[in-house]
């Protein structure tokens, strides 16, 4: 009798046993409610993108590839992004640098920068960048003598680097000063940063948008040792929490996670983890449908409003609601959030009180143009919000998502797939339905120049400074520069790639070519146009920003207007004041001269003769220096512009200085 | 069930997952979607068409050996029935759970993996164990 049950036992009855098991399991699970709850995750602790690694890995690498992931790291941890790694080959940035080379000792993965004993001379100061006996960053910086040759006196900062910042554009380094007085919780932004295309050091004061110091002032040099805890701690950290309050001295600041990860856009993942390891048989219940977790936010799920909130919690500036409880607490915004429940969008109009006297009562409004589009990076949702592809409503406008994908193959830019160029366009404006798409030409009558010439260089123009670089608004617009005929306080699409051309020109330019334009009133059109393009007096005669975007499209790839014309007006911006315009003449004029036909006999020596005269050539050097290269480099170009009308320039240059601007990155 | 019909099932299921096979080397050929984007299906269906056809395999060898090693008739007829099951549970329970599967697990087919491994490990090791004269 015992046989009879012995080999169906031994045989089925573990698998009949298991089989039971996972069915009830499953049942239990399909039917507990708190296994599907939407889960309450304001204030949980941030879980670290870590954990996120064994059950995403494709989203994980995406994110891993970004320079979200390096906009924050510590010296002995970072490792190089992917973008990096194409930059300096297959090995990364590891291996033997200067001093530190005989004792075997390798450059930091975070660390873009030799710090080899490398020098910056600026200001009347010198900064060293190398290391300790540790191997740790360190940046001294030491008074220069009258002659600007020697330092004198102890150093004025000597410190060691703790965190970096940054590392697309530019790295910049933060440290605790350590100076009679201070307070060890507080990190500071050091006075240099390395700029990462060019592989050398740079001043802060030439990346921001304003005029050069006194030589010698030291508040001059330190002008933008900012604060780090409440400040940069913001928008490059996970989950920050500033920790200032009046029940303690200094900071307490503490970061879910360095750099933007994964849970910077997600929200805190502390009970997705909990519910998902917790009971194995959940995921394998989970649903296919992203967005339906109930235990984590995904962006890609939510209405483009309150997705566009998620991205734009940093790029788009912002003026918290409670002042002090951020500076304590943090935000506590969490993806899904409305933005607008902890925060307001700043726009030119706004104030924030106690500073309704300051700029005339509208603080803000050097960060925009007359008509209210940012001119910024880091404004770009106030960019969308202006927009007329978005929604007020928020349910069915245009989000950031549409066009980008922070789980792309790109990090620069982060754009989504099929959706740069026109591709950003079509799948809601159909070419059939554009104006003018039916007849030759096409659709703005630049048809003849597909390739060179897609929707974004007339609908979202490169009129936004940032970091350096002329930057594309995200203020979706129609071109229309008549109404801007008789103004010189504003760019326009037109005349940013037209940069040998008029206002006035692109204004009559709309009419015949069937555009929708406001009425011309050619009477209204400056007289200085006449004799100059608009964007080479906005190079002469514009503000700050409207120089640097002046030298920026004047370098840009299909800029109409000869070569030799561009070169002889671009070299205009290396005399100018303001170090980042001199930045944008300098490195335009040189992609320039690498264009100049080297099949030419008489182009050869020329052309190295320039590029040798813009090599010497230091936008933050010494006036001294800088004025001997200009005036060779003219010799070799010929009259600038307004050559012929002394007066004119004069005046326009003159004029520029009621113009002064101080504002940042 | 007889050792015949065990065997003819055993390479019945061998041909059954090595077709499979063909199905997936074309759908990589045609880049399909939802293969050619999707790894974790990839990878499950990768594993049943693998899983599934080495324990046709086993099937195989395992109906020679119950025949060689003269397993006593009651045994043998649950043994091959256990052991082809397994074997159809694995490859299956793979395939099933990479098909339905959600956004970072296989879906829950993948559970009657186990099941089916308990079942062939079951087999084997009785198959090892008995001799000719046990009852």
């Amino acid at each position: 009798m015992a046989r009879a049950w012995l080999a169906p036992t031994l045989l089925f009855g573990p698998a009949l046993a298991w089989s039971i098991a996972a069915a009830a399991g499953l049942a239990w699970t399909a039917t507990d409610t708190a296994a599907w709850a939407d889960l309450e995750r304001h204030g949980d602790p941030v879980a670290g993108s870590a954990s996120c690694r064994g059950c995403h890995p494709q989203q994980w690498q995406s994110w891993h590839d970004s320079w979200h992931r390096t906009m924050t790291q510590r010296p002995e941890t970072g490792r190089v992004v992917a973008a990096e790694r194409a930059l300096v080959g297959p090995v990364g940035p590891v291996g033997p640098v200067g001093p530190a080379a005989g004792s075997g000792r390798q450059r930091q993965a975070g660390v873009l920068a030799p710090f080899a004993g490398e020098q910056l001379d600026y200001g009347g100061f010198r900064a060293t960048m190398d290391r300790g006996d540790d191997g740790t960053p360190r940046v001294v910086v030491q008074r220069l003598d009258d002659a600007g040759d020697q330092v004198v006196g102890s150093p004025v900062l000597d410190v060691a680097v703790a965190l970096t910042v940054g590392s697309h554009r530019y790295q910049q380094y933060v440290a605790q000063l350590g100076r009679a007085g201070g307070d060890d919780s507080e990190l500071w932004r050091l006075p240099v940063a390395w700029h990462r295309a060019e592989q050398r050091w740079i001043h802060m004061n030439g990346a921001f948008v304003e005029p050069e110091g006194e030589v010698g002032s030291l508040p001059d040099y330190e002008r933008h040792l900012s604060r780090w805890n409440d400040n940069c701690v913001f928008c490059h950290n996970t989950e920050p929490v500033p920790g200032r309050s009046d029940d303690w001295p200094g900071f307490r600041t503490r970061v879910g996670e360095l750099g933007i990860a994964c849970e910077a856009c997600h929200g805190p993942a502390s009970v997705h983890l909990e519910r998902h390891l917790g009971n194995p048989l959940r995921r394998l219940l989970a649903s296919a449908d992203p967005g339906t977790d109930g235990s984590i936010a995904n962006p890609s799920t939510l209405t483009p409003a309150r997705e566009s909130e998620v991205c734009g919690r940093c790029h788009g500036q912002r003026i918290a609601k409670d002042i002090a409880a951020v500076m304590r607490d943090g935000d506590g915004f969490i993806a899904g959030d409305e933005l607008a429940s902890v925060s307001r969008p700043i726009f030119a109009d706004s104030t924030i009180a106690g500073a309704e006297g300051l700029e005339h009562g509208r603080p803000f409004a050097a960060r925009f143009w007359p008509d209210g589009t940012p001119r910024l990076s880091a404004y770009e949702y106030q960019g969308l919000l202006l927009s007329p592809c978005w929604d007020p409503a928020g349910d069915d406008g245009l989000g950031c998502g549409h066009c980008h994908d922070m789980h792309g193959a790109t990090p620069d830019g982060q754009p989504r797939a099929g959706r740069t160029g026109e591709g950003a366009c079509v799948s809601c404006h159909s070419p059939d339905t554009l104006g003018g798409a039916q007849r030759s030409g096409g659709h703005g009558g630049h048809g003849q120049h597909v390739g060179a010439v897609d929707c974004l260089d007339c609908h979202m123009p490169r009129i936004t400074y940032g970091l350096l670089e002329g930057m594309v608004t995200h203020r979706i617009s129609s071109p229309d520069p008549a109404a801007l005929l008789g103004r010189a306080d504003q760019p326009d699409a037109c005349t940013q790639c037209h940069v040998d051309r008029s206002r006035a020109w692109a204004a009559e330019s709309m009419a015949a070519l069937n555009l929708r334009s406001s009425p011309v009133d050619p009477s209204a059109a400056q007289a200085e146009e006449r004799v100059a393009s608009r964007v080479v007096l906005d190079l002469i005669g514009g503000d700050p920003i409207q120089r640097n975007l002046a030298a920026h499209a004047l370098a840009r790839p299909g800029a109409t207007g000869s070569l030799e014309a561009r070169m002889a007006w671009i070299a205009e911006g290396l005399e100018d004041e303001y170090p980042s315009v001199r930045w944008f003449a300098w490195r335009g004029l040189r992609s320039l001269v690498e264009q100049l036909d080297v099949e030419q006999v008489e182009q050869q020596d020329r052309r190295a003769a320039l590029l040798d005269e813009l090599q010497q050539f230091d936008y933050l050097g010494p006036i001294d220096a800088r004025v001997e290269i200009i005036t060779r480099v003219r010799a070799l170009l010929g009259p600038g512009p307004l050559a012929d009308h002394p007066e004119l320039h004069e005046q326009l240059a003159a004029d520029r200085w009621a113009l002064a601007i101080w504002i940042g990155e | 069930m007889s050792a015949d019909r065990h065997l003819r099932a055993s390479i019945a299921l061998v041909a059954l997952f090595l077709a499979s096979g063909l199905w997936l080397e074309a759908m990589y050929g045609l880049r399909a979607e939802g293969w050619i984007d999707d790894p974790l299906r990839r990878e499950f269906l990768r594993l049943g068409h693998a899983h599934g056809g080495l324990l046709g395999l086993v099937n195989i060898a395992l109906a020679w050996a119950l025949e060689r090693l003269a397993t006593p008739a009651s045994w043998a007829r649950k043994i091959r029935w256990a052991a082809l099951l397994g074997a159809a549970l694995v490859g299956a329970g793979f395939m099933l759970g990479g098909l339905l599967h959600g956004p970072t697990d296989p879906g829950p087919p993948v559970l009657a993996v186990p099941a089916g491994a308990m079942l062939l490990l079951s087999s084997l090791v009785a198959t090892a164990l008995l001799k000719s004269d046990d009852e």
